[in-house]
Protein backbone atom coordinates (compact mmCIF):
# COMPACT_ATOMS: atom_id res chain seq x y z
CA UNK A 1 0.00 0.00 0.00
CA UNK A 2 1.23 3.47 -0.85
CA UNK A 3 1.67 5.69 2.22
CA UNK A 4 2.63 9.38 2.23
CA UNK A 5 5.64 10.53 4.24
CA UNK A 6 3.35 11.74 7.04
CA UNK A 7 1.42 8.43 7.11
CA UNK A 8 4.68 6.50 7.26
CA UNK A 9 5.83 8.62 10.17
CA UNK A 10 2.54 7.83 11.95
CA UNK A 11 3.02 4.10 11.34
CA UNK A 12 6.66 4.23 12.49
CA UNK A 13 5.71 5.72 15.83
CA UNK A 14 7.04 9.26 15.34
CA UNK A 15 3.76 10.62 16.77
CA UNK A 16 3.53 8.19 19.66
CA UNK A 17 2.26 4.70 20.39
CA UNK A 18 -1.47 5.38 20.07
CA UNK A 19 -1.21 6.79 16.54
CA UNK A 20 1.18 4.03 15.49
CA UNK A 21 -1.23 1.35 16.75
CA UNK A 22 -4.16 3.12 15.06
CA UNK A 23 -2.28 3.35 11.77
CA UNK A 24 -1.30 -0.32 12.01
CA UNK A 25 -4.97 -1.35 12.33
CA UNK A 26 -6.01 0.76 9.34
CA UNK A 27 -3.14 -0.38 7.13
CA UNK A 28 -3.62 -4.07 7.95
CA UNK A 29 -7.38 -3.97 7.35
CA UNK A 30 -6.82 -1.91 4.18
CA UNK A 31 -4.19 -4.31 2.85
CA UNK A 32 -6.49 -7.27 3.50
CA UNK A 33 -9.18 -5.50 1.46
CA UNK A 34 -6.79 -4.65 -1.37
CA UNK A 35 -6.67 -0.87 -0.73
CA UNK A 36 -3.89 0.90 -2.61
CA UNK A 37 -3.87 4.03 -0.48
CA UNK A 38 -5.50 5.79 2.47
CA UNK A 39 -8.09 8.53 2.25
CA UNK A 40 -8.59 11.57 4.49
CA UNK A 41 -11.91 11.54 6.34
CA UNK A 42 -14.02 14.53 7.40
CA UNK A 43 -16.08 12.98 10.20
CA UNK A 44 -15.60 9.85 12.28
CA UNK A 45 -18.41 8.24 14.24
CA UNK A 46 -17.27 5.71 16.82
CA UNK A 47 -19.61 2.85 17.74
CA UNK A 48 -18.89 0.27 20.43
CA UNK A 49 -18.55 2.60 23.39
CA UNK A 50 -21.20 0.95 25.57
CA UNK A 51 -19.71 -1.15 28.38
CA UNK A 52 -22.70 -3.45 28.09
CA UNK A 53 -21.71 -4.45 24.54
CA UNK A 54 -17.89 -4.24 24.56
CA UNK A 55 -17.15 -5.49 28.09
CA UNK A 56 -13.84 -5.27 29.89
CA UNK A 57 -11.62 -5.95 26.88
CA UNK A 58 -13.19 -3.20 24.79
CA UNK A 59 -12.82 -0.88 27.80
CA UNK A 60 -9.13 -1.83 28.11
CA UNK A 61 -8.52 -1.13 24.43
CA UNK A 62 -10.16 2.33 24.54
CA UNK A 63 -8.47 3.27 27.82
CA UNK A 64 -5.06 2.27 26.58
CA UNK A 65 -5.41 4.49 23.51
CA UNK A 66 -6.50 7.42 25.70
CA UNK A 67 -3.84 6.87 28.38
CA UNK A 68 -1.16 6.74 25.72
CA UNK A 69 -2.13 10.20 24.48
CA UNK A 70 -4.45 9.30 21.59
CA UNK A 71 -6.33 12.41 20.39
CA UNK A 72 -8.97 12.94 17.73
CA UNK A 73 -7.41 14.27 14.54
CA UNK A 74 -10.80 14.93 12.94
CA UNK A 75 -14.36 15.76 14.09
CA UNK A 76 -15.50 12.64 15.98
CA UNK A 77 -18.87 11.76 17.47
CA UNK A 78 -19.78 8.75 19.60
CA UNK A 79 -22.59 6.19 19.74
CA UNK A 80 -24.91 5.59 22.74
CA UNK A 81 -23.50 4.33 26.02
CA UNK A 82 -25.18 1.83 28.37
CA UNK A 83 -26.68 4.31 30.86
CA UNK A 84 -29.38 6.97 30.75
CA UNK A 85 -27.34 10.17 30.78
CA UNK A 86 -30.15 12.44 32.00
CA UNK A 87 -31.21 10.19 34.86
CA UNK A 88 -34.84 10.35 33.71
CA UNK A 89 -35.41 6.65 32.99
CA UNK A 90 -36.75 4.07 35.43
CA UNK A 91 -36.52 1.27 32.87
CA UNK A 92 -32.85 1.41 31.85
CA UNK A 93 -30.49 -0.17 34.38
CA UNK A 94 -27.65 2.18 35.38
CA UNK A 95 -25.72 -0.39 37.43
CA UNK A 96 -22.81 -0.37 34.97
CA UNK A 97 -22.36 3.40 35.36
CA UNK A 98 -18.95 3.01 37.00
CA UNK A 99 -17.49 1.12 34.03
CA UNK A 100 -19.27 3.35 31.52
CA UNK A 101 -17.71 6.37 33.24
CA UNK A 102 -14.24 4.95 32.61
CA UNK A 103 -15.05 4.66 28.91
CA UNK A 104 -16.59 8.15 28.78
CA UNK A 105 -13.58 9.72 30.49
CA UNK A 106 -11.30 8.10 27.93
CA UNK A 107 -13.45 9.37 25.05
CA UNK A 108 -13.43 12.87 26.49
CA UNK A 109 -9.68 12.72 26.95
CA UNK A 110 -9.37 11.86 23.25
CA UNK A 111 -11.46 15.00 22.49
CA UNK A 112 -14.42 13.22 20.95
CA UNK A 113 -17.76 15.05 20.87
CA UNK A 114 -19.86 13.11 23.37
CA UNK A 115 -23.21 13.12 21.59
CA UNK A 116 -24.06 9.51 22.61
CA UNK A 117 -26.38 8.94 19.69
CA UNK A 118 -26.79 6.61 16.75
CA UNK A 119 -28.05 9.48 14.57
CA UNK A 120 -24.78 11.50 14.25
CA UNK A 121 -26.13 13.05 11.03
CA UNK A 122 -28.38 15.12 13.29
CA UNK A 123 -25.22 16.95 14.45
CA UNK A 124 -23.34 17.05 11.19
CA UNK A 125 -25.12 15.92 8.02
CA UNK A 126 -22.51 14.58 5.58
CA UNK A 127 -22.04 16.16 2.16
CA UNK A 128 -22.41 14.06 -0.99
CA UNK A 129 -19.12 12.44 -1.91
CA UNK A 130 -17.51 13.26 1.43
CA UNK A 131 -15.31 10.52 2.90
CA UNK A 132 -16.29 9.38 6.39
CA UNK A 133 -15.29 6.59 8.76
CA UNK A 134 -18.42 5.65 10.63
CA UNK A 135 -19.24 2.75 12.87
CA UNK A 136 -22.88 2.02 13.82
CA UNK A 137 -24.46 0.06 11.01
CA UNK A 138 -27.70 2.08 10.92
CA UNK A 139 -25.84 5.40 10.67
CA UNK A 140 -23.51 4.07 7.98
CA UNK A 141 -26.32 2.97 5.69
CA UNK A 142 -28.14 6.27 6.31
CA UNK A 143 -25.02 8.33 5.49
CA UNK A 144 -24.37 6.42 2.25
CA UNK A 145 -27.96 6.08 1.05
CA UNK A 146 -29.56 9.37 2.10
CA UNK A 147 -26.67 11.87 2.11
CA UNK A 148 -24.38 10.22 -0.45
CA UNK A 149 -21.48 10.17 2.02
CA UNK A 150 -18.76 7.60 1.36
CA UNK A 151 -18.20 5.23 4.28
CA UNK A 152 -17.73 1.54 4.90
CA UNK A 153 -19.22 -0.17 7.95
CA UNK A 154 -16.18 0.45 10.04
CA UNK A 155 -15.78 -1.94 12.92
CA UNK A 156 -15.53 0.02 16.18
CA UNK A 157 -11.71 -0.17 16.60
CA UNK A 158 -11.20 0.90 12.98
CA UNK A 159 -13.37 3.99 13.46
CA UNK A 160 -11.36 4.82 16.60
CA UNK A 161 -8.15 4.39 14.63
CA UNK A 162 -9.49 6.61 11.84
CA UNK A 163 -10.24 9.33 14.36
CA UNK A 164 -6.72 9.29 15.79
CA UNK A 165 -5.02 9.33 12.40
CA UNK A 166 -7.59 11.24 10.33
CA UNK A 167 -7.40 8.56 7.62
CA UNK A 168 -9.03 5.32 6.61
CA UNK A 169 -8.22 2.79 3.88
CA UNK A 170 -9.53 3.61 0.41
CA UNK A 171 -11.51 0.50 -0.48
CA UNK A 172 -15.09 -0.73 -0.58
CA UNK A 173 -17.66 2.05 -0.57
CA UNK A 174 -14.99 4.79 -0.70
CA UNK A 175 -14.71 3.96 -4.41
CA UNK A 176 -17.54 4.84 -6.80
CA UNK A 177 -16.98 1.60 -8.73
CA UNK A 178 -18.15 -0.36 -5.67
CA UNK A 179 -21.33 1.68 -5.18
CA UNK A 180 -23.39 -0.09 -7.81
CA UNK A 181 -27.06 -0.95 -7.33
CA UNK A 182 -27.50 -4.43 -8.80
CA UNK A 183 -30.85 -5.73 -7.56
CA UNK A 184 -33.96 -3.74 -8.29
CA UNK A 185 -36.29 -4.06 -5.31
CA UNK A 186 -39.90 -3.07 -5.80
CA UNK A 187 -41.83 -2.18 -2.69
CA UNK A 188 -45.03 -4.04 -1.81
CA UNK A 189 -48.39 -2.50 -2.57
CA UNK A 190 -49.98 -1.17 -0.46
CA UNK A 191 -46.75 -0.07 1.18
CA UNK A 192 -47.82 0.36 4.78
CA UNK A 193 -49.96 -2.78 5.22
CA UNK A 194 -47.27 -4.45 7.34
CA UNK A 195 -45.10 -2.46 9.85
CA UNK A 196 -42.35 -0.95 7.75
CA UNK A 197 -39.36 -2.40 9.65
CA UNK A 198 -40.33 -5.84 8.27
CA UNK A 199 -39.37 -4.71 4.77
CA UNK A 200 -35.85 -3.93 5.96
CA UNK A 201 -35.52 -7.24 7.80
CA UNK A 202 -36.65 -9.10 4.66
CA UNK A 203 -34.22 -7.25 2.37
CA UNK A 204 -31.36 -7.81 4.81
CA UNK A 205 -31.96 -11.55 4.91
CA UNK A 206 -32.78 -12.15 1.27
CA UNK A 207 -30.69 -9.74 -0.81
CA UNK A 208 -26.94 -9.70 -0.63
CA UNK A 209 -25.96 -7.27 -3.43
CA UNK A 210 -26.55 -3.50 -3.20
CA UNK A 211 -30.29 -2.98 -3.71
CA UNK A 212 -31.84 -0.32 -5.91
CA UNK A 213 -35.08 0.41 -4.07
CA UNK A 214 -38.00 1.80 -6.03
CA UNK A 215 -41.44 2.85 -4.91
CA UNK A 216 -40.47 4.29 -1.54
CA UNK A 217 -42.70 7.28 -1.90
CA UNK A 218 -45.14 9.01 0.41
CA UNK A 219 -43.37 7.82 3.52
CA UNK A 220 -41.38 9.87 5.99
CA UNK A 221 -37.60 9.93 6.20
CA UNK A 222 -37.95 8.29 9.61
CA UNK A 223 -39.68 5.33 8.01
CA UNK A 224 -36.88 5.12 5.44
CA UNK A 225 -34.45 5.23 8.40
CA UNK A 226 -36.32 2.30 9.96
CA UNK A 227 -36.09 0.22 6.76
CA UNK A 228 -32.37 0.97 6.34
CA UNK A 229 -31.49 0.25 9.99
CA UNK A 230 -33.40 -3.06 9.83
CA UNK A 231 -31.65 -4.23 6.66
CA UNK A 232 -28.26 -3.32 8.15
CA UNK A 233 -29.10 -5.48 11.20
CA UNK A 234 -30.44 -8.61 9.49
CA UNK A 235 -27.96 -8.34 6.62
CA UNK A 236 -24.61 -6.67 6.04
CA UNK A 237 -25.86 -3.81 3.90
CA UNK A 238 -24.05 -0.49 4.06
CA UNK A 239 -25.71 1.16 1.06
CA UNK A 240 -29.10 1.01 -0.61
CA UNK A 241 -29.62 3.17 -3.65
CA UNK A 242 -33.07 4.70 -3.22
CA UNK A 243 -34.82 6.10 -6.25
CA UNK A 244 -35.32 9.83 -5.88
CA UNK A 245 -33.37 10.10 -2.62
CA UNK A 246 -29.75 8.92 -2.97
CA UNK A 247 -27.78 11.88 -4.41
CA UNK A 248 -26.78 11.53 -8.06
CA UNK A 249 -23.09 10.99 -8.70
CA UNK A 250 -22.67 8.91 -5.54
CA UNK A 251 -23.78 5.61 -7.11
CA UNK A 252 -24.18 3.71 -10.37
CA UNK A 253 -26.88 1.32 -11.50
CA UNK A 254 -26.13 -1.96 -13.30
CA UNK A 255 -29.20 -4.14 -12.75
CA UNK A 256 -28.81 -7.90 -12.82
CA UNK A 257 -31.97 -8.97 -11.03
CA UNK A 258 -35.42 -7.72 -10.17
CA UNK A 259 -37.24 -8.60 -6.96
CA UNK A 260 -40.68 -7.67 -5.77
CA UNK A 261 -41.38 -7.61 -2.04
CA UNK A 262 -44.79 -9.07 -1.24
CA UNK A 263 -46.82 -8.26 1.83
CA UNK A 264 -47.59 -11.93 2.60
CA UNK A 265 -43.89 -12.84 3.04
CA UNK A 266 -43.38 -9.85 5.34
CA UNK A 267 -45.83 -11.32 7.87
CA UNK A 268 -43.06 -13.76 8.89
CA UNK A 269 -40.85 -10.86 9.97
CA UNK A 270 -43.13 -9.07 12.42
CA UNK A 271 -42.68 -11.53 15.28
CA UNK A 272 -45.07 -14.06 16.77
CA UNK A 273 -48.15 -13.66 18.91
CA UNK A 274 -47.49 -12.63 22.46
CA UNK A 275 -48.89 -13.26 25.89
CA UNK A 276 -48.28 -12.03 29.43
CA UNK A 277 -49.09 -8.85 31.30
CA UNK A 278 -45.70 -7.22 31.44
CA UNK A 279 -45.52 -5.32 28.17
CA UNK A 280 -43.07 -2.66 27.02
CA UNK A 281 -43.77 -0.34 24.12
CA UNK A 282 -40.49 0.88 22.65
CA UNK A 283 -39.82 3.64 20.12
CA UNK A 284 -36.45 5.17 19.33
CA UNK A 285 -34.23 2.65 17.54
CA UNK A 286 -32.38 4.36 15.90
CA UNK A 287 -32.85 7.35 18.24
CA UNK A 288 -36.05 9.29 17.61
CA UNK A 289 -35.80 12.32 15.40
CA UNK A 290 -37.56 15.58 16.40
CA UNK A 291 -40.34 14.65 13.95
CA UNK A 292 -40.86 11.25 15.56
CA UNK A 293 -40.88 12.84 19.01
CA UNK A 294 -43.60 15.23 17.85
CA UNK A 295 -45.61 12.35 16.40
CA UNK A 296 -45.50 10.47 19.72
CA UNK A 297 -46.50 13.66 21.55
CA UNK A 298 -49.43 14.21 19.19
CA UNK A 299 -50.64 10.62 19.67
CA UNK A 300 -50.32 10.83 23.46
CA UNK A 301 -52.45 13.96 23.48
CA UNK A 302 -55.03 12.02 21.51
CA UNK A 303 -55.02 8.97 23.78
CA UNK A 304 -54.38 10.55 27.20
CA UNK A 305 -52.46 8.62 29.85
CA UNK A 306 -50.76 5.23 29.83
CA UNK A 307 -53.16 2.51 31.02
CA UNK A 308 -51.22 -0.75 30.74
CA UNK A 309 -47.57 -1.79 30.58
CA UNK A 310 -44.75 0.68 30.14
CA UNK A 311 -43.59 2.86 27.31
CA UNK A 312 -39.97 3.76 26.54
CA UNK A 313 -38.69 6.38 24.10
CA UNK A 314 -34.94 6.80 23.49
CA UNK A 315 -33.46 10.06 22.23
CA UNK A 316 -30.13 11.91 21.98
CA UNK A 317 -29.05 13.64 25.21
CA UNK A 318 -29.30 17.10 23.67
CA UNK A 319 -33.05 16.71 22.99
CA UNK A 320 -33.76 17.13 26.72
CA UNK A 321 -32.75 20.79 26.32
CA UNK A 322 -34.06 21.35 22.80
CA UNK A 323 -37.52 19.83 23.34
CA UNK A 324 -37.91 20.23 27.10
CA UNK A 325 -41.62 21.03 27.00
CA UNK A 326 -42.53 17.96 24.96
CA UNK A 327 -40.37 15.68 27.11
CA UNK A 328 -41.88 16.95 30.34
CA UNK A 329 -45.37 16.38 28.99
CA UNK A 330 -44.51 12.85 27.82
CA UNK A 331 -43.09 12.14 31.29
CA UNK A 332 -46.23 13.50 32.91
CA UNK A 333 -48.30 11.12 30.79
CA UNK A 334 -46.27 8.16 32.07
CA UNK A 335 -43.77 7.74 29.23
CA UNK A 336 -40.24 6.71 30.22
CA UNK A 337 -37.53 8.74 28.44
CA UNK A 338 -33.94 7.50 28.23
CA UNK A 339 -31.24 9.69 26.70
CA UNK A 340 -27.91 8.77 25.15
CA UNK A 341 -28.67 5.08 25.30
CA UNK A 342 -31.10 2.42 24.06
CA UNK A 343 -32.06 -1.15 25.07
CA UNK A 344 -29.81 -2.63 22.35
CA UNK A 345 -26.70 -1.37 24.18
CA UNK A 346 -27.97 -1.42 27.78
CA UNK A 347 -29.84 -3.59 30.28
CA UNK A 348 -33.38 -3.35 31.67
CA UNK A 349 -34.11 -3.04 35.39
CA UNK A 350 -36.99 -5.48 35.08
CA UNK A 351 -38.03 -8.39 32.89
CA UNK A 352 -40.76 -7.88 30.32
CA UNK A 353 -42.98 -10.60 28.86
CA UNK A 354 -42.93 -8.96 25.47
CA UNK A 355 -41.94 -5.79 23.69
CA UNK A 356 -43.88 -3.96 21.02
CA UNK A 357 -41.67 -1.80 18.81
CA UNK A 358 -41.82 -0.03 15.47
CA UNK A 359 -38.17 -0.83 14.76
CA UNK A 360 -37.05 -3.88 12.78
CA UNK A 361 -33.54 -3.34 14.13
CA UNK A 362 -34.80 -3.41 17.73
CA UNK A 363 -36.73 -6.60 17.00
CA UNK A 364 -33.60 -8.24 15.58
CA UNK A 365 -31.39 -7.41 18.59
CA UNK A 366 -33.77 -7.35 21.57
CA UNK A 367 -34.92 -10.91 20.87
CA UNK A 368 -31.31 -12.06 20.84
CA UNK A 369 -29.85 -9.93 23.64
CA UNK A 370 -32.68 -9.77 26.18
CA UNK A 371 -34.26 -13.13 25.20
CA UNK A 372 -37.68 -11.55 25.12
CA UNK A 373 -40.52 -11.88 22.63
CA UNK A 374 -40.73 -8.87 20.35
CA UNK A 375 -43.43 -7.85 17.91
CA UNK A 376 -43.39 -5.15 15.27
CA UNK A 377 -46.18 -2.59 15.23
CA UNK A 378 -46.75 0.89 13.89
CA UNK A 379 -46.18 3.81 16.27
CA UNK A 380 -49.91 4.49 16.52
CA UNK A 381 -50.65 0.80 17.25
CA UNK A 382 -48.10 0.81 20.08
CA UNK A 383 -49.59 3.92 21.65
CA UNK A 384 -53.12 2.56 21.20
CA UNK A 385 -52.19 -0.77 22.83
CA UNK A 386 -50.74 0.97 25.91
CA UNK A 387 -52.89 4.07 26.12
CA UNK A 388 -56.19 2.87 24.68
CA UNK A 389 -59.19 1.92 26.76
CA UNK B 1 -4.45 -43.73 16.89
CA UNK B 2 -7.28 -42.77 14.58
CA UNK B 3 -6.78 -42.94 10.82
CA UNK B 4 -7.69 -40.06 8.60
CA UNK B 5 -8.45 -39.96 4.91
CA UNK B 6 -8.31 -37.00 2.56
CA UNK B 7 -11.85 -36.11 1.51
CA UNK B 8 -11.37 -32.86 -0.40
CA UNK B 9 -8.72 -30.54 -1.74
CA UNK B 10 -9.62 -26.96 -2.51
CA UNK B 11 -8.16 -23.51 -2.44
CA UNK B 12 -8.43 -20.47 -0.19
CA UNK B 13 -7.43 -16.83 -0.34
CA UNK B 14 -5.58 -15.84 2.83
CA UNK B 15 -6.88 -12.51 4.19
CA UNK B 16 -4.97 -12.73 7.46
CA UNK B 17 -2.45 -15.54 6.98
CA UNK B 18 -1.51 -17.82 9.83
CA UNK B 19 -1.66 -21.42 11.02
CA UNK B 20 -5.01 -23.13 10.50
CA UNK B 21 -5.61 -26.79 11.25
CA UNK B 22 -8.05 -28.66 13.43
CA UNK B 23 -11.60 -29.87 13.81
CA UNK B 24 -14.29 -28.10 11.82
CA UNK B 25 -17.39 -26.33 13.17
CA UNK B 26 -19.83 -25.29 10.46
CA UNK B 27 -22.47 -22.56 10.72
CA UNK B 28 -23.87 -22.32 7.23
CA UNK B 29 -25.18 -18.76 7.42
CA UNK B 30 -24.34 -15.19 8.33
CA UNK B 31 -23.40 -14.44 11.94
CA UNK B 32 -23.76 -11.21 13.90
CA UNK B 33 -20.94 -11.56 16.43
CA UNK B 34 -22.79 -9.07 18.62
CA UNK B 35 -26.04 -10.65 19.78
CA UNK B 36 -25.57 -14.09 18.23
CA UNK B 37 -22.32 -15.15 19.92
CA UNK B 38 -21.69 -15.46 23.64
CA UNK B 39 -18.22 -13.97 24.26
CA UNK B 40 -17.97 -15.69 27.66
CA UNK B 41 -18.72 -19.19 26.37
CA UNK B 42 -17.53 -19.15 22.77
CA UNK B 43 -20.83 -20.58 21.56
CA UNK B 44 -23.68 -19.48 19.37
CA UNK B 45 -26.52 -18.12 21.48
CA UNK B 46 -29.35 -19.69 19.51
CA UNK B 47 -27.52 -22.98 18.91
CA UNK B 48 -26.12 -23.81 22.31
CA UNK B 49 -24.38 -27.01 21.29
CA UNK B 50 -22.35 -25.15 18.67
CA UNK B 51 -19.13 -23.98 20.32
CA UNK B 52 -15.91 -23.23 18.52
CA UNK B 53 -13.10 -22.97 21.07
CA UNK B 54 -9.85 -24.12 19.45
CA UNK B 55 -11.73 -25.27 16.36
CA UNK B 56 -11.98 -24.04 12.79
CA UNK B 57 -15.08 -21.94 12.33
CA UNK B 58 -16.58 -22.07 8.84
CA UNK B 59 -19.43 -19.66 8.09
CA UNK B 60 -20.78 -17.66 5.18
CA UNK B 61 -20.05 -14.15 6.43
CA UNK B 62 -20.89 -11.55 9.02
CA UNK B 63 -23.91 -9.35 9.48
CA UNK B 64 -25.22 -6.87 12.02
CA UNK B 65 -23.51 -4.64 14.54
CA UNK B 66 -20.18 -2.90 14.09
CA UNK B 67 -19.28 -3.90 17.66
CA UNK B 68 -18.26 -7.30 16.20
CA UNK B 69 -14.47 -6.67 16.40
CA UNK B 70 -14.62 -6.24 20.18
CA UNK B 71 -16.59 -9.49 20.51
CA UNK B 72 -13.95 -11.30 18.43
CA UNK B 73 -11.21 -9.66 20.54
CA UNK B 74 -13.01 -10.72 23.75
CA UNK B 75 -13.15 -14.32 22.47
CA UNK B 76 -9.36 -14.26 22.09
CA UNK B 77 -8.77 -12.67 25.51
CA UNK B 78 -11.10 -15.23 27.12
CA UNK B 79 -9.14 -18.03 25.39
CA UNK B 80 -12.23 -19.37 23.66
CA UNK B 81 -11.59 -18.07 20.15
CA UNK B 82 -11.61 -20.35 17.12
CA UNK B 83 -8.16 -21.26 15.77
CA UNK B 84 -9.00 -19.67 12.46
CA UNK B 85 -12.01 -18.69 10.38
CA UNK B 86 -13.01 -19.68 6.86
CA UNK B 87 -15.74 -17.69 5.15
CA UNK B 88 -17.41 -17.19 1.76
CA UNK B 89 -17.18 -13.41 1.95
CA UNK B 90 -15.38 -10.88 4.13
CA UNK B 91 -16.21 -7.38 5.20
CA UNK B 92 -14.15 -4.70 7.01
CA UNK B 93 -15.67 -5.48 10.43
CA UNK B 94 -14.65 -9.13 10.40
CA UNK B 95 -11.15 -8.31 9.19
CA UNK B 96 -10.72 -5.66 11.90
CA UNK B 97 -11.79 -8.16 14.56
CA UNK B 98 -9.39 -10.82 13.27
CA UNK B 99 -6.52 -8.27 13.06
CA UNK B 100 -7.14 -7.21 16.65
CA UNK B 101 -7.52 -10.77 17.92
CA UNK B 102 -4.80 -12.21 15.66
CA UNK B 103 -7.05 -14.92 14.26
CA UNK B 104 -6.12 -16.20 10.77
CA UNK B 105 -8.89 -15.55 8.24
CA UNK B 106 -9.40 -17.11 4.82
CA UNK B 107 -11.91 -16.86 1.99
CA UNK B 108 -12.88 -20.30 0.64
CA UNK B 109 -12.92 -20.31 -3.14
CA UNK B 110 -15.69 -22.91 -3.57
CA UNK B 111 -17.59 -22.36 -0.36
CA UNK B 112 -20.79 -24.20 -1.35
CA UNK B 113 -18.83 -27.27 -2.46
CA UNK B 114 -16.92 -27.38 0.83
CA UNK B 115 -20.05 -26.90 2.92
CA UNK B 116 -21.91 -29.69 1.10
CA UNK B 117 -19.07 -32.07 1.83
CA UNK B 118 -18.73 -31.06 5.49
CA UNK B 119 -22.48 -31.62 5.93
CA UNK B 120 -22.23 -35.00 4.21
CA UNK B 121 -19.37 -36.24 6.37
CA UNK B 122 -21.17 -34.69 9.33
CA UNK B 123 -18.81 -35.44 12.23
CA UNK B 124 -15.08 -35.70 12.87
CA UNK B 125 -14.19 -33.44 10.00
CA UNK B 126 -10.70 -32.02 10.12
CA UNK B 127 -9.21 -29.32 7.99
CA UNK B 128 -5.78 -27.94 7.26
CA UNK B 129 -4.71 -24.87 5.30
CA UNK B 130 -1.24 -24.83 3.73
CA UNK B 131 -0.61 -21.57 1.88
CA UNK B 132 -3.47 -21.35 -0.60
CA UNK B 133 -4.42 -25.01 -0.36
CA UNK B 134 -7.21 -26.38 1.78
CA UNK B 135 -7.22 -30.04 2.76
CA UNK B 136 -10.25 -31.68 4.33
CA UNK B 137 -9.93 -34.94 6.23
CA UNK B 138 -12.36 -37.42 7.63
CA UNK B 139 -11.17 -39.21 10.77
CA UNK B 140 -12.19 -42.84 11.10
Amino acid sequence: MYLTVEQEKMLRGDYGWAIAKAMEIIVRVGEALGAEELVKVEHVHVSGISYSTIGKYGLEFIRELALRAGKANVFTTVNPGCIDYSGLSRIIDNSLAGYQKLIDESLEKMRFKLVYTCIPYFYRPPLPGEHLAWGESSAVIFANSIYGGFTNREGSPVALAASLTGYTYKAGLHLLENRIGRVEVKMPAPLLKVPIGAIGLWIGENIKAIPYIRGLCNISLDEVKNILASMAASGNHALAVIEGITPRGTFKIELEEQVEVENNVLEDYIGGEYSGDSILGYIGCPHSSPRELLEIWRLMRKYGRIRRGKMLVTIPVEFTKLYRGIILELKARGVDIATGTCPVVSKFREKFDYILTNSGKALFYLERIHRVKVKLARVEEIVKELFGL
Amino acid sequence: MSKSSLAYKGSVKPIIPGPCSGEVVLVDGHISFFGEIDPEQGCLINLENVCFRDKILIFKGTRGSTVAPYVIYALRRNNIAPRCMLVAEVEPMLIAGCVLAEIPLFIVEKYEELVELVKKIHSKVYLEVCGNVLLLYKKE
